[in-house]
């Protein structure tokens, strides 16, 4: 087995791991903190085939996928925060309906 | 030596990432994923990607981490408390559906071949710069573009209604 096979299926248990954090975690906050994770197992897979190929797109791929994490959290946080302050709602159970 | 590397920062990596899901305190639980951050740009580096794991160190363990931790400091601790930890019943349900699923993508890795390198990179941080540049410069625009977006997005959902 070479190296770079070792580290796809790293990135494949961190994503996993990451899916696993969203399905069965409480809070709001650490929900967003989990697709973190998930984001972050896709950035190794590209970097890892950069290394595999000998070109950079990967990394230019998994420099996007930072930008797009940059403004997922800031919306999803502030999403969280909205409904925080207008129905008091911290867990993901307590979500039930979208509307007033 | 390669191969050890990756045993320590994978070990550091895997055990970072179960914190994050397993920990009962929201902030400790950051502080993990803190933690697997720094594990993250130490593969990086080590598989030639310095650019990236300097980003890395930049925006995910400076600017997202410190924005998380802000804002569970604007939620009452008392309301943060009553939703900490896992439901029970999904993590019976779910832990075997999700260890099927990597041993299937472990057997697809495993036994399938890679593609044939097509070159070797010398400066990665020249390169990712040219590449960047030149043939990636709409997406990076366009990057440009959604970052105002959801900084516009962040504002409006984020201000007070005041009438």
């Amino acid at each position: 087995m070479s190296i770079e096979k070792a580290y796809i299926l790293l990135s494949i248990g961190l994503f996993l791991i990451g899916l696993l954090g969203v399905i069965v975690r409480k809070n709001l906050i650490t929900i967003l903190v989990s697709t973190e994770l998930m984001l972050n197992g896709i950035n190794l897979a590209l970097v890892v085939a950069d290394k595999v190929i000998g070109r950079v797109d990967g990394q230019i791929m998994a420099f996007f996928v930072l930008t797009v994490a940059a403004a997922e959290v800031a919306v999803g946080l502030g999403l969280i925060v909205a409904i925080f302050r207008l129905k008091g709602y911290e867990g993901s159970s307590e979500i039930t309906q979208l509307r007033d | 030596m390669e191969w050890l590397i990756f045993a320590v920062l994978g070990t550091w990596l895997i055990v970072s990432a179960l914190g994050v899901v397993f920990v009962k305190n929201p902030v400790h639980s950051i502080l993990f994923f803190l933690s697997s951050l720094l594990a993250m740009a130490g593969i990086f580096i080590s598989l030639g990607a310095e650019l990236l794991a300097g980003i890395q160190l930049i925006i995910y363990a400076v600017a997202i981490v410190v924005f998380y931790v802000l804002v569970i400091t604007t939620i009452p601790w008392e309301k943060v408390k009553r939703f900490e930890g896992f439901y029970k019943k999904e993590l019976i349900i779910s832990a075997p559906a999700l260890v099927i699923l990597f041993i299937l993508m472990a057997y697809m890795v495993l036994k399938g071949k890679f593609a044939t390198p097509v070159g070797v990179i010398k400066d990665n941080v020249r390169e990712v710069g040219k590449t960047l540049f030149t043939s990636y410069l709409f997406p990076f625009e366009v990057a440009s573009v959604i970052l105002l977006v959801a900084m516009v997005g962040a504002i409006l959902l984020g201000r007070r209604e005041e009438g």
